[in-house]
């Protein structure tokens, strides 16, 4: 066995997956089910010159983590569905003045205390839109500990390079549940860093209107001496109130993940091409499909899955295209909680196919079975 | 995808995450894929305790178990759990002592004397690694001295000598049973 | 240190952003001074302005790091505390100064500076006081004297004051001061021990809002007022010595409490060279 192969639980393979990736700052709060990526953190960060902090509150942890962000440091923090919720505040700072950074939520029963050991996938709609405003957010859903690894890197990498936020959200079966992993599959490549500012000091503007919407940073010690506010800025940095200056402000942020789509957008099909059913599901119900797919196959029953890696923004072409080439009457999304997923599948299809629903709220996963039960059903 | 699927089940504080753990290192360095999933309650010691192992050739379709092909009892607190993910492909390895009433069906039982075996090396804590020793026998999963390596790295070197026994106990344990 | 042979004189326009004037304070606000004292300290500490990072929240309070020529974060309502926590560790090298009020340090974010003090973490917290909520129009705040009338306090606030310094200084502080504007020499060396320390340094400004506590409260304009707060007001120095020994512990100025407790990104930093075998840079 190569020393890469390893035993990983999800929480784990997610810190070390940031570590990889060059996170060096870490700041956390204890909270189930995701504390295991701050204990694996705290331990490995001071061994590669890298910082841990424990908060005292789930606030301060975000806050702490774009300080450092600000700073120039890769910077991530982890939590579940009540510290997401304290966290939006300073998250939607992190989105409005682009400041690169991580966020792991391992999903657990809600709302409110809910049901702390027990898996979920309620918060799908709050990744997208938990703070307020119109803003640019990515979120990454692993169906898998290698992904938790892997996507874990990706994210520090697209955070760093499209200088935005990034979610990456496991349900809690994913977060807690150990699975062999090569590391080594991820390939080796050169360390990804956003673009920081270069060039003259005079006349620097934080928030300039590139080619590729993307501003350059600025470091401090660099000698740009920059302003940065969550208040709504223009390109100089200062806050503005300039109806159009506004409206171009905001308005580049959510065009700046637009124009990068390829680059964010991520999925995975499985037997989709000839899909009379398609599945559409993530995390711990698309590892149950992926199961109900081959068990219905055997069947000759025409059933296949997709799986969107990268959340939001929705891969909705990717879907479009594969609805339309396998004329699958029918869409299935098993999802545990009461239909978030499918709101956006009925958004992408607009009628082009029903969007069945599939739905647990306690605290159980969904099983293979129960997705081929209710695939038969539809087929008949 | 073919599984092999194993559970072990008992109370808080017998070691059974540790006994999973192990064996899935093990069944790791013989490049076999494992996921693991525990389930415990919210306290340290007693209340329902266990550890999934859902072993496959590449990574598993769906990770959690669905058929147990060994349900390991160790304690009232695991019965009963399980019953639903048995079938006549299972074998039910239930403390011969602890588990006075196993499930039975269309599939195996053994009651053994864990507990007792492992009284009688000297220490009751060594149960887990007595029915891990038996495990390994009658599955053929993987080789013994390889797990007995595992055993022996992941738990502290002042037990070796007695974890060398209670193993070699289980295994013993086995031979006595009809494959 | 400040090196006197290379003192050059203060020009209070060199570290301010010319194209950010007019500022925005009201006529009489005592923040004005309070800014004028921080970047006079900041250069008499010779403090580069590179290396400079002045993080604020929300309320008039906040609006200030915008003014001041170096790297500025101006962040969310009582929380600036905690960017400049993961700002210092990330970059030691930065001298990191929070500028606050109080209603951003003590109500919303009271629980930060417990813990930004009791970490000792390197950052000079100015919290300027000026006993009301200004931005939003004149709310009680955390200060608030009792008896004072706010937007909603119509009846006259029945809540006790908070004491900060007591406050900062039972956390672990490790410097604690308190000084009004009218004293803006005082205020300009006050916070240049602040900067000066190494540790958490907590200074009150008591600040002056004339426009809304001031007209709400009939206290006057602003000369009135700061000579009422001055005359109030005993140096902490002379506590057990002289007049006044009943007045409270928040009437008092200049340095209120010291320490020389390890401080804390040195400590963690001197734990992670030791787990990697190195000597370290504490």
């Amino acid at each position: 066995m190569s020393a890469t192969i390893r035993n990983l639980e999800g929480n784990e393979a997610c810190a070390l997956g940031a570590i990889r990736a060059g996170c060096r700052f870490f700041a956390g709060y204890p909270i189930t089910p995701s504390s295991e990526v701050a204990e694996v953190m705290s331990r490995e960060l001071p061994k590669v010159g890298g910082t841990f902090i424990q908060m005292e509150d789930e606030i301060a942890s975000m806050g702490a983590v774009i300080g450092a962000s600000m700073g120039g440091v890769k910077a991530m923090t982890a939590t579940s569905g009540p510290g997401f919720s304290l966290k939006q505040e300073n998250l939607g700072y992190a989105c409005g003045a682009e400041i690169p950074c991580v966020i792991v939520n391992v999903m657990r029963g809600g709302p409110s205390t809910g049901m702390p050991t027990r898996p979920a996938q309620g918060d799908i709609m709050q990744a997208r839109w938990g703070t307020h405003g119109d803003h640019a957010i990515i979120v990454l859903a692993p169906a898998s500990v290698a992904e938790a690894y892997s996507e874990t890197i990706r994210a520090v990498e697209l955070s760093e390079t499209l200088r935005v936020p990034v979610v990456v959200l496991l349900d809690e079966v994913i977060g807690h549940l150990t699975e062999t992993v090569d590391l080594s599959a991820v390939p080796e490549t050169p360390e990804v860093w956003r673009k920081f500012a270069t060039g003259p000091r005079a006349g620097f503007q934080p928030y300039a209107v590139t080619e590729d919407l993307i501003p350059p940073m600025p470091r401090p010690g660099d000698g740009y001496r920059a302003h940065c506010t969550g208040l709504t800025h223009a390109p100089g940095g200062f806050p503005t109130q300039v109806p159009e200056v506004a409206t171009a402000a905001v308005t580049r942020t959510t065009d700046k993940l637009a124009l990068h789509r390829e680059r964010i957008e991520s999925w995975r099909v499985q037997d989709a091409d000839d899909a009379d059913l398609l599945i559409v599901a993530i995390g711990i119900s698309a590892r149950a499909a992926r199961q109900a797919v081959r068990d219905l196959r055997t069947e000759g029953l025409r059933v296949g899955l997709f799986r969107p890696v990268t959340l939001w923004p929705f891969p909705e072409e990717a879907l479009r295209d594969i609805v339309a080439r396998s004329g699958a009457k029918a869409v299935l999304v098993p999802e545990m909680n009461q239909g978030q997923l499918v709101l956006e599948i009925e958004r992408v299809l607009a009628g082009k196919a029903p969007a069945l629903r599939l739905n647990r709220i306690d605290g159980q996963p969904i099983t293979p079975d129960e997705i081929a039960d209710r695939a038969r059903e539809a087929l008949k | 995808m073919a599984t092999t699927e194993i559970r072990f089940s008992g109370s808080g504080g017998q070691g059974l995450l540790l006994s999973a753990r192990i064996l899935a290192a093990a069944l790791a360095l013989q490049g076999r894929n494992v996921a693991q999933s525990n389930a415990y309650e919210p306290v340290s010691r007693g209340g329902l305790s266990r550890s999934d192992l859902v072993i496959s050739e590449g990574e598993a379709d769906f990770p959690l178990a669905r058929r147990l092909d060994y349900l390991l009892i160790l304690d009232l607190a695991g019965l009963g759990v399980s019953d639903h993910l048995l079938s006549p492909r299972s074998v039910v390895l239930a403390d011969a002592e602890l588990v006075p009433d196993p499930p039975r069906g269309d599939f195996r039982t053994l009651a053994l004397p864990f507990a007792e075996t492992a009284r009688s090396l000297g220490n009751p804590r060594v149960t887990n690694i007595v029915a891990l020793g038996t495990l390994c026998a009658l599955s053929e999963l993987c080789p013994p001295e390889l797990l007995l390596e595992r055993v022996l790295a992941m738990t502290p070197a002042k037990f070796d000598r007695l974890n060398r026994d209670a193993f070699a106990a289980g295994q013993a344990m086995a031979v006595h049973e009809p494959a | 240190m400040k090196d006197t042979t290379e003192a050059t004189a203060f020009d209070v326009n060199s570290w301010i952003r010319q194209e950010q004037m007019p500022h925005f304070l009201c006529p009489g606000c005592g923040h004005g001074i309070a800014l004028r004292a921080l970047v006079w300290a900041l250069h008499e500490q010779g403090i580069d302005k590179d290396k400079l990072a002045v993080v604020s929240g929300i309320g008039c309070s906040g609006r200030l790091s915008a003014y001041i020529d170096a790297n500025t974060f101006h962040t969310t309502h009582g929380r600036p505390l905690t960017f400049a926590t993961g700002l210092k560790l990330a970059r030691p090298d930065l001298s990191v100064v929070v500028i606050t009020g109080d209603g951003d340090c003590l109500a919303i974010g009271g629980n930060h500076l417990i813990h930004a003090a009791r970490r000792n973490l390197d950052i000079t917290c100015l919290m300027l006081n000026n006993e009301i909520y200004g931005m939003t129009g004149g709310q009680v705040s955390p200060t608030t004297a009792e008896g004072r009338y706010t937007s909603t306090t119509p009846q006259g606030n029945t809540e006790p004051g908070f004491d900060a310094c007591a406050l900062a200084a039972a956390a672990g502080a490790g410097f604690v001061g308190r000084e009004v504007t009218m004293q803006v020499l005082g205020l300009r060396d006050l916070i240049g021990q602040a900067i000066a320390h190494k540790g958490f340094s907590f200074v009150e400004v008591l600040s002056d809002c004339t426009e809304i506590y001031g007209r709400k409260n009939d206290l006057g304009a602003s000369p009135e007022m700061m000579l009422a707060k001055k005359s109030e007001m005993r140096p902490f120095a002379y506590r057990n010595t002289v007049d006044v020994p009943f007045r409270p512990n928040h009437l008092r100025t200049g340095v209120i409490a010291r320490s020389e407790r390890p401080e804390y990104g040195a400590a963690y930093r001197a734990m992670a060279a030791g787990l990697r075998g190195e000597g370290g840079d504490a």
